[in-house]
């Protein structure tokens, strides 16, 4: 059997060079200090993706788009496919998850300041992705046509329009028209199985790439330190995470089994908005702050400006390995930790607040 | 003080009729002379009784000799009133409460105003007046009192009155082609109509049940022939305890018919289409059904049983033996929900009146045998809905054994009806799919309950292993760093790249 | 974090854990693929039902017939007169629950359970049904009859 195996690797080594990639692996190793904890929620984000990306493909194999058959064949695949229900159950789930497992690597990265130079186009890639991942859970939301998912998209594109200038186009462009409707699910559901998932890949591979070659970043000030313990990325590192992995996918089977994602009732063009629409969790702190903002300040709209103060500081988080110049010379920048303390308290009340309401 | 007032009121009544009420009548006197009828009529009139003159609808100066004085328009004359002109001439009193009181009078002053809202009160075929003035009814110069058996009004004498018109086909057609003309004829067959020609002024005439002045078309919601008020309309006389003692009939009719299943639908569910009183009785040939009848009567609305009871052993037993179909097992008035109880041989089934283990035993039997299929399609219902109740509030999708649970309802329904046939093998033929899909439903809700469990099973099993695979892979890591750890103990410091 | 143990002992787990390992990595694979594989066995009803919308073909109703279609857990019957219009009503009989059905003898849409009759227009005209039955809407599209709610 060993031997099998073994002229299979002699095989493979001699066309491909494996035993190169080998040493190299062998060669990685993580830094092993009272952070290392967070290095784990990368690889966890990656496994939820992973799951995400073979319970999509499966749930393809049912689900029929459009507004008279999406809401029908989701109920045929929790009620007839055996297992189906299990497989749509995990999907939610994990989408949730995948998108809260992200949120703490990227905090976690920026506490650690990891997005320093050499590694700004890592985060940047990780940013993009992150919103990619934002793109597939309201995208995703829409699919099962049902009354919760069509408001809740209405409202979502709405605001989308409320943008000057370019606000209008985006939100016919996204609804497929004027209104939310079955022209609106297609499009959804082309940006969620072949748009966001092509883009996805070829960030996440680079991603990746460059984690590889740049290895872990260390946090500020363990340089100064004479002894660094460290663990070899393989296999050490690597099946930490993978008994990890096995652990989330564990907690995915008892959320599916116990809390199955409900399918609700088929939306309707027509009817009238039930009470209690409310976006993806993930969305909630926005949607919030949105209710909070007056109509008028000065002369501004107020949802203008509350979208406009998102995307800036959207796009400021984003650029941050470019205006910390602080960490990139490796000082302390407490503003930075101060800014992030803010973004997680603040993210953390409104999407209380958003919750009770 | 009374007596001033009095006075004071006489007073002013005097000036204000400037001679219509006076002393002499020489309107009277003349016209009496010449012989003319309306003068002879008027003679006793209840009016003239009243001291109010001739002048006092035709106007003129009743106390001048001179007949040019009296009958000159400048003195108020104004001849035969025309049209709606009658009727604002007795209006001008008899809608008048203080005038009314001046005579003495304790009429009602409201019945213009109810003439004006009701059907007579439309426009007639020429378009410039009234359907019905008052003395189309009243008369107009021999006008007596509503008791006196001489007016045209009285209880004895209405059906005439109000015929002369309704009788007349010609003439209704020309207001309401629909409306039928021969409520005479059959209130002559009714008891009320032979009470009434027999000489009872104590029955229900027409104005007992449609009104006098404020008549409404039975359609009109507010109307008392609607069907939502003839149960208190005919009450009105024959819930009456005292009024009807001479008859020798009992009073509990509306009381019991409150309760009752057409009651409750009529009266408290507003549901036009159930039975009033005249649904079964009649409206004016109101009479009870024969015996023979009563399933007839039922079957205008529950054709299908009453189909069924025709054709079945009971009917020709039941007409036999004088039972009154129907109302033998359901009664009359009080006709409650039909409870499944009521089938079989138990102390609340009717069943079991007839046929007992020892007499009529082939359908005592029959009963027990139907109505154990009965309980056991009513049980099977139950169970499947709390199955199919428990599989979904276990989270399962159970739409398609919800959607066939109607089948069972339906045939328990259906085998309600079929009861009726009084034949075993027939309701066994509605029975029989009932039961059938309710233990498709059972079997598939127990299926989604088992694959509840399956699924539970299953999580426990598979966290099981992935728990284990999960410590052992960790266990696994921390025996490599063990080693790792032996050997770098020997050798030198790993430094990181 | 590190144990004294002695080698020997330490091999012996290691045995232990080997085969801990092996057996659950064997018996993990079974659990993710047993549920898949059951995923991509064909259901016995192969597509999604989509009677809720769709009543069918136009070429296939006959004239002067009727059907019972599901519309998500109430029955609606499609009625196709006589003279070829289609029409939709709640097939729920408005005196009790039953389910009515079309009867081309008496060209009528009647209630089995107590021989309510409602005629081509939805509306009770005999027997016990105090309320018309509800109107749905019939939409063709090529060959195909669509039934939706009323609004």
């Amino acid at each position: 059997m060993m031997r099998i195996l073994r002229s299979i690797y002699a095989w493979m080594d001699e066309r491909l060079q494996l035993k190169g990639l080998m040493e190299y692996m062998g060669k990685k190793y993580v830094p092993v200090h009272r952070h290392s904890i967070w290095y784990y929620f990368g690889g966890v984000s990656l496994f939820l993706f992973i799951i995400q990306v073979t319970t999509g493909i499966l749930l393809l194999l049912y689900y029929k788009s459009g507004e008279a058959l999406a809401f029908e064949s989701i109920r045929f695949i929790m009620a007839k496919v055996e297992f189906g229900w299990l497989i749509r159950s995990i999907h939610s789930w994990a989408a949730n998850l995948f998108i809260l497992a992200a949120m703490i690597h990227m905090f976690s990265v920026f506490f650690e300041k990891a997005y320093r130079k050499p590694r700004e186009m890592t985060w940047l890639t990780g940013m993009l992705m992150f919103f990619l991942a934002l793109g597939f859970g309201f995208s995703g939301y829409l699919l099962p046509w049902n009354e919760l998912a069509f408001f809740a998209t209405k409202v979502g594109t709405d605001i989308a329009g409320i943008v000057p200038v370019v606000g209008k186009p985006i939100m016919t462009f996204l609804r497929g028209g004027d209104e939310v409707t079955g022209a609106t699910l297609s499009r959804f559901f082309g940006f969620h199985v072949a748009v966001l998932p092509g883009i996805f890949t070829v960030l996440l591979g680079m991603h990746l790439l460059m984690v590889q070659r740049q290895g872990m970043s260390e946090p500020l000030g363990h340089r100064a330190e004479e002894e660094q313990k460290t663990m070899p990325f393989f296999p050490n590192f690597m099946l930490r995470d993978l008994a990890l992995w096995l652990l989330v996918l564990n907690l995915l089977a008892i959320l599916a089994v116990f809390f199955p994602w409900e399918l609700g009732k088929k939306a309707d063009v027509l009817s009238s908005a039930p009470a209690g629409i409310h976006p993806e969790w993930y969305f909630l702190f926005m949607f919030q702050t949105l209710k909070y903002i007056p109509g008028k300040i000065w002369f501004l709209d107020g949802e203008v400006l509350g979208i406009g103060l998102f995307g800036l500081a959207g796009v400021l988080w984003t650029l941050i390995p470019f205006w910390d110049r602080k960490s990139a010379r490796g000082e302390q920048n407490r503003f930075v930790n101060y800014l992030g303390l803010f973004a997680v308290l603040y993210i953390l009340l409104f999407t209380i607040l958003g919750w009770l309401a | 003080m009374k007596t001033v007032q009095r006075l004071a009121v006489t007073v002013a009544v005097l000036m204000l009729w400037a001679g219509g009420v006076a002393a002499a009548d020489k309107c009277l006197e003349c016209h009496t002379a010449t012989g003319d009828k309306p003068s002879a009529l008027f003679m006793h009139d209840v009016h003239r009784t009243k001291g109010i003159t001739c002048a006092g609808c035709h106007g003129g100066n009743a106390s001048a000799e001179d007949m040019e004085q009296a009958m000159d328009p400048k003195a108020g004359f104004r001849g035969v009133p025309k049209g709606d002109e009658i009727s604002q001439r007795c209006a001008a009193c008899h809608a008048d409460a203080s005038r009314m009181k001046s005579f003495g009078s304790s009429l009602l002053t409201t019945q213009f105003d109810q003439l004006k809202a009701s059907v007579h009160g439309g426009s007639a075929l020429d378009g410039k007046e009234r359907i019905v003035q008052c003395i189309t009814c009243h008369g107009a110069h021999g006008i007596v009192r509503v008791t006196n058996p001489a007016s045209p009004v009285y209880p004895l004498n209405i059906v005439r009155t109000c015929t002369r018109c309704h009788a007349d086909a010609a003439l209704m057609r020309s207001y309401d082609p629909k409306l039928p003309v021969d409520q005479l004829e059959k209130y002559r067959t009714s008891v009320h109509g032979k009470r009434n020609a027999a000489g009872d002024p104590k029955v229900a005439e027409c104005a007992s049940c449609h009104g006098s002045h404020d008549i409404r078309s039975a359609k009109d919601a507010t109307s008392r022939v609607n069907a939502a008020h003839v149960p208190a309309t005919c009450g009105r006389c024959h819930s009456d305890a005292a009024y009807m003692k001479p008859y020798g009939i009992p009073t509990d009719q509306q009381e019991k018919f409150s309760r009752s299943v057409h009651g409750v639908a009529l009266l408290q569910k507003h549901d036009h289409g159930a039975p009033a009183c005249n649904s079964c009785h009649g409206n004016h040939g109101a009479a009870p059904p024969g015996i023979e009848s009563i399933s007839k009567v039922c079957g205008t609305c529950h054709a299908l049983n009453a189909d069924l009871f025709s054709s079945s052993p009971h009917k020709g037993i039941f007409d036999q033996q004088h039972l009154p179909e129907c109302e033998t097992c359901h009664g009359s008035h009080e006709i409650l929900p039909a409870t499944d109880a009521m089938l079989g041989v138990g102390p609340e089934a009717v069943c079991s009146r007839c046929h007992t283990a020892q007499k009529n035993p082939r359908g005592f039997a029959a009963a027990r045998s139907m109505s154990t299929v009965m309980d056991s399609l009513r049980m099977m219902e139950r169970r499947a809905q709390d199955l199919v109740n428990d599989a979904e509030q276990k989270g399962m999708e159970v739409s398609e054994p919800k959607f066939r649970l109607r089948d069972v309802h339906q045939a328990w329904l259906q085998s309600r009806t079929m009861v009726h046939a009084f034949n075993e093998a027939k309701f066994r033929t509605a029975a029989d799919p009932g039961l059938v899909a309710a233990q498709a439903v059972i079997t598939e809700a127990e299926a989604a309950i088992h694959e509840y469990t399956f699924r539970r099973v299953g999580l426990g099993i598979s966290t099981i292993i992935i728990t284990i695979l999960a410590g052992s892979v960790y266990l696994f890591v921390r025996r490599l760093e063990r080693r790792h750890q032996r050997s770098t103990v020997s050798h030198s410091h790993h430094t990181p790249s | 974090m590190m144990t004294d143990d002695q080698h020997p002992a330490d091999e012996q787990k290691r045995d232990f854990l080997r085969i801990a390992l092996v057996g659950s990595a064997v018996a993990f694979v079974g659990a993710i693929l047993y549920p898949i594989l059951a995923y991509l066995k064909p259901p016995r009803q192969g597509e999604v039902e989509v009677t809720t919308v769709k009543a069918g073909k136009l070429s296939e109703i006959e004239k002067d017939s009727g059907r019972i279609i599901r519309f998500g857990n109430r029955p609606v019957i499609l009625v196709r007169t006589a003279s070829g219009d289609l029409r939709a009503f709640s097939a729920t009989c408005t005196h009790l629950d039953c389910t009515v059905q079309y009867r081309k003898d008496m060209g009528l849409i009647w209630c089995a359970c107590h021989n309510g009759k409602y005629d081509l227009n939805g509306r009770n005209v005999s027997g016990p049904p105090p309320r018309p039955l509800e109107e749905y809407r019939v939409v063709l599209q090529g060959d195909e009859i669509f039934i939706s709610r009323r609004t």
